[in-house]
């Protein structure tokens, strides 16, 4: 029977494993600048730096749909979830780590470098001599773009922590019907901001910042829910993965396959839906047939990006519709650890293709560069988020629904 | 022991006082085994009296033809299409709450998943007869239909949404007749067997399909429950999409651009919602059902109301902040100039929607005012008239000044028949729903029943013991 006091160790074999990890990614990362970054030739150069930054920004995101998870269940008064919680909130863990990534990469790429060959709008010529850019330098100059991208990272991680300290709070005291009521009353507020600041950011401004300006002439009004999309099922799969991993180490007893099984409606559920945006999307594009918008799909569907193109939907559509949909999977082990990473890998792809195929349009080249540098991200998600589970017990005792969760049946 | 569902005391009851099985039965029926009262007789004939009224403006439409309303170029387009729009989105609710909620497992749609399903299909009838009036010819309306004809080899156009329409639209309207239908077979079964009177026990034993309440029925109820929960699920999302690819798809400026399906969907759902609130604030005071309504669905259906408005919102600020980023003029002019300019002719439309549609609902962000009834009726109508400035705006303010400036001085303004044909729409809805709350469980009793022993305010009360339960124990418990 398990016990309440849960308490994760890190396991010697994952420490070396995901040290090996990084290892592999600082190597890449140094023979990448070497060979790309400091070639001298441009095109090599925004090759080596749009890697650097698909990734940063896919693995921040991803984690950060964790806490997008738990804000979001809170503010449904969800219970389920209860006995899994302190996984989300371990990987919400790695916001602040890849956020400082990403902005010390934004830094380089905006304010030190000005590397126009990533972002066009950084090339103050150019603008003067284009209309379409220099009326547009009210939203894309380096000033508004460092100041939003350091505030939205800055307040997902203070408010992803005042989540993951109430959350702490649960192990500490029982609850009677008011404290509990009141316990469960703070931490809506705070998902409440977070949600709200969550729309602010990735449901707007911070995708058409980072990666929709990569094409500064380019627009589309459904991007920013594009990309949280693809990072939300993304991340729910990122936590189906860390409970397999937990579950087979022995720890986490109250969980069981309802749990696995309900994150399983929600990747197959959010497959579904990220198709539905990549098709609404692409069909009033095609539809529309306008130049100035047909020119982002032009290169992805006809031109080097072909082949990454139609594996995309592949990957991220018809697998999880034909295979996730059946009950028995969503509560076997196996396929949803295969699933889980398969579909990780699917939407690593999609931002692959987002990113790579606007800085790089006539060449696609997954190399040993783009799985280097995810090495170096996924190592350090496995060290924060097993050394954060450590921290606390996997369970919170006192939590108010952790008996509903426990009695989780579907 | 073995538990099945297990409920935090922490959670208001579903339902709320010392309800029994047989109370839940009794409170149900009552009105359907009674005679209704004066206010319904007097709701009722003004319904009818509306429909009336509805039937001779189109009566005037169909014989003298289009002329008869005041779309003309280039407001093609008026009240008509806005109307259509408006009660599809209306007539999303229903199947959110029967389908989605069902696959989540919230139990609180329980208690109002019936009304709001009628009133999905009352509001997709509605709907339905806008697009058919508007054809003009209507006694060709039959060649949408893709069938082998005698017209020569003439198909209707597969490529245009328009068409889309109405496959997405009538399959809807069957997957929600059907699902609401078969939830409604056991409690016909109720009914029938209480029946006193000869005539009651004849129609509602035809209407409950000689359901037995055994196992096996229950079984295969269950079973296509979940299948058609799961057929609606898709379709929750698809009729509005193609409804929004009516406008996205053309070239339009303010019409075409890749948010609008999921925008719609929400706005649908929104104000879907908006009308289940407006209908059931006056049925559970009506019929005297409080306790099965209760405050939390209530305020469960104001915290969908400001969520869904909020991505409304945020959609609208996208939408405007493109018409600026895109730096394109036709897109700006729409934007800047037709709607977000509170001089233009339009603006109020759009400064009317802004504040219903995402200004109002922001109040529903405090726990007292999603409580309070009289708060929750008067931001419901609001909420419903935003909806229809939302649409309005989208249609009339991109039409009315195209690209030859020639044609802009004409102000489109409804004729008195455009607007009979919308207010006999809502004869025809409230005609259905009285007719409903008289004849119809508007609570589905049996699905009420599943949850009492564990949302019901007094087994709540006794769940004590599990609560103070060591977690351990509790967890051998539900284990075993």
């Amino acid at each position: 029977m398990a016990s309440i006091k849960e308490q994760f160790e890190v396991p010697s074999k994952m420490k070396t494993w995901s040290m090996a990890l990084i290892v592999i990614g600082v190597i890449s990362f140094i023979l990448g600048l070497i060979t790309k970054g400091m070639s001298g030739d441009e095109q090599e150069k925004a090759t080596f730096i749009g890697t650097l930054m698909y990734n940063s920004i896919f693995w921040m995101l991803i984690c950060n749909a964790s806490m997008f998870f738990i804000c979001a269940t809170t503010l449904a008064m969800g219970g389920w979830h209860t006995v899994i919680k302190r996984i989300p909130e371990a990987i919400s863990t790695l916001v602040p780590v890849f956020g400082i990534i990403t902005l010390v990469i934004f830094i380089y790429v905006v304010l030190i470098d000005r590397t126009a060959s990533i972002y066009e709008w950084l090339d103050k010529d150019a603008v003067a001599k284009d209309h379409l850019l220099s009326g547009k330098s009210g939203f894309l100059n380096p000033a508004f773009f460092m100041i939003w991208s350091i505030l939205a990272i800055g307040i997902w991680s203070i408010l992803g922590h005042r989540m993951r300290k109430l959350s702490s709070e649960a192990d500490e005291k029982p609850m009677d019907i008011n404290t509990g009521k009141s316990y469960i009353w703070r931490n809506t507020v705070t998902a409440g901001l977070f949600i709200v600041w969550f729309a602010l950011t990735i449901g707007s401004t911070v995708p058409w910042f980072w990666m929709m300006s990569l094409d500064a002439h380019w627009y589309s009004t459904m991007y920013s829910w594009y990309t949280f999309g693809s990072s939300f099922v993304t991340g729910m799969s990122l936590i189906a993965l860390w409970l397999i991993y937990l579950k087979n180490k022995g720890y986490l007893g109250y969980a069981n396959e309802n749990h696995l099984h309900n994150i399983g409606i929600f990747i197959f559920a959010f497959s579904i839906f990220w198709t539905y945006l990549w098709f609404a999307q692409y069909m009033l594009i095609w539809y529309g047939n306008i130049p100035e918008e047909t020119v982002y799909f032009k290169h992805r569907v006809q031109g080097a990006y072909k082949g990454i193109f139609f594996m995309n939907i592949i990957i991220n559509f018809v697998c999880p519709l034909l295979i996730l949909m059946k009950r028995s999977v969503k509560r076997n082990y196996t396929l949803m650890t295969f699933m889980a990473v398969l579909i990780i890998f699917g939407h690593w792809i999609d931002f692959y293709q987002m990113v790579m195929g606007s800085v790089r349009e006539n060449e696609a080249s997954l190399s040993w560069l783009d799985f280097g540098i995810a090495s170096l991200f996924i190592g350090l998600m496995i060290h924060f988020t097993s050394r954060a589970l450590a921290k606390k017990p996997l369970v919170s005792e006192y939590h108010p629904f952790l008996k509903e969760s426990i009695a989780h049946h579907i | 022991m073995s538990l099945l569902r297990y409920e935090s005391q922490l959670r208001e009851p579903l339902v709320d006082g010392n309800k029994t099985y047989h109370d839940v039965t009794e409170d149900i029926c009552r009105p359907i085994e009674g005679k209704p009262g004066k206010l319904w007789y007097i709701g009722f004939y003004i319904s009818v009296a509306l429909l009336l009224f509805g039937i001779y403006s189109v009566y005037r439409e169909v014989v003298y033809g289009i002329g008869q309303w005041n779309v003309n170029h280039t407001v093609g387009w008026g009240w008509d299409i806005t109307n259509f729009v408006w009660w599809v989105g209306i007539g999303h609710a229903g199947t959110l709450i029967s389908a989605i909620l069902l696959l989540f497992r919230q139990t609180w749609r329980n208690g109002v998943n019936r009304a709001a399903e009628a009133m999905t299909i009352f509001a997709v009838m509605c709907a339905g007869q806008f697009p058919v009036w508007h054809m003009g010819r209507v006694w060709n309306a039959f060649f949408v239909f893709p069938y082998p004809n005698s017209r020569g080899p003439l198909w209707p156009n597969f490529a245009s949404p328009l068409m889309w329409d109405v496959f997405a639209i009538s399959t809807y309207f069957t997957v929600s007749l059907l699902f609401w239908y078969s939830g409604l077979i056991p409690d016909f079964g109720t009914i029938r067997d209480r029946a006193k009177t000869k005539f009651r026990k004849f129609a509602y034993g035809i209407a409950s399909f000689g359901w037995s309440g055994s196992t096996k029925h229950w079984q295969r109820l269950e079973s296509l429950s979940l299948v058609l929960a799961g057929l609606a699920t898709p379709l929750v999302l698809s009729v509005h999409t193609i409804v929004s690819f009516d406008f996205a798809t053309s070239v339009i400026p303010g019409w075409h651009t890749t948010i609008f399906p999921p925008y719609f969907v929400a706005g649908a759902i929104f104000s879907g919602f908006a009308m289940v609130q407006t209908l059931l604030l006056v049925t559970r005071k009506v019929l005297g059902l409080q306790g099965y309504i209760t405050l939390g669905h209530i305020e469960a259906m104001n915290k969908v109301i400001v969520l869904t408005g909020s991505i409304v919102g945020c959609a609208y600020l996208t939408e405007l902040f493109m018409a600026f980023y895109s730096q394109n003029q036709y897109e700006s002019y729409a934007f800047f100039y037709s709607r977000a300019n509170f001089f233009s002719p339009y603006g109020w439309a759009y400064w009317g929607m802004m504040f219903c549609n995402v200004v109002s609902p922001q109040i529903f962000w405090f726990r007292k005012m999603r409580r309070n009834l009289w708060v929750t009726m008067f931001l419901s109508i609001v909420v419903n008239i935003g909806m229809w400035f939302e649409r309005f705006v989208i249609i009339v303010t991109s039409l009315f000044r195209d690209y030859l400036p020639s044609s802009w001085p004409y102000y489109y303004s409804p004729s008195i028949w455009e607007i009979g044909f919308y207010v006999g729409t809502f004869g025809l809805f409230f005609t259905c729903y009285f007719l409903f709350s008289k004849y119809f469980p508007v609570i589905a009793i049996a699905e009420v029943k599943q949850i009492l022993k564990v949302s019901g305010e007094s087994y709540k009360e006794k769940m004590d013991k599990l609560e103070e339960e060591p977690v351990e124990e509790f967890a051998h418990a539900a284990a075993h």
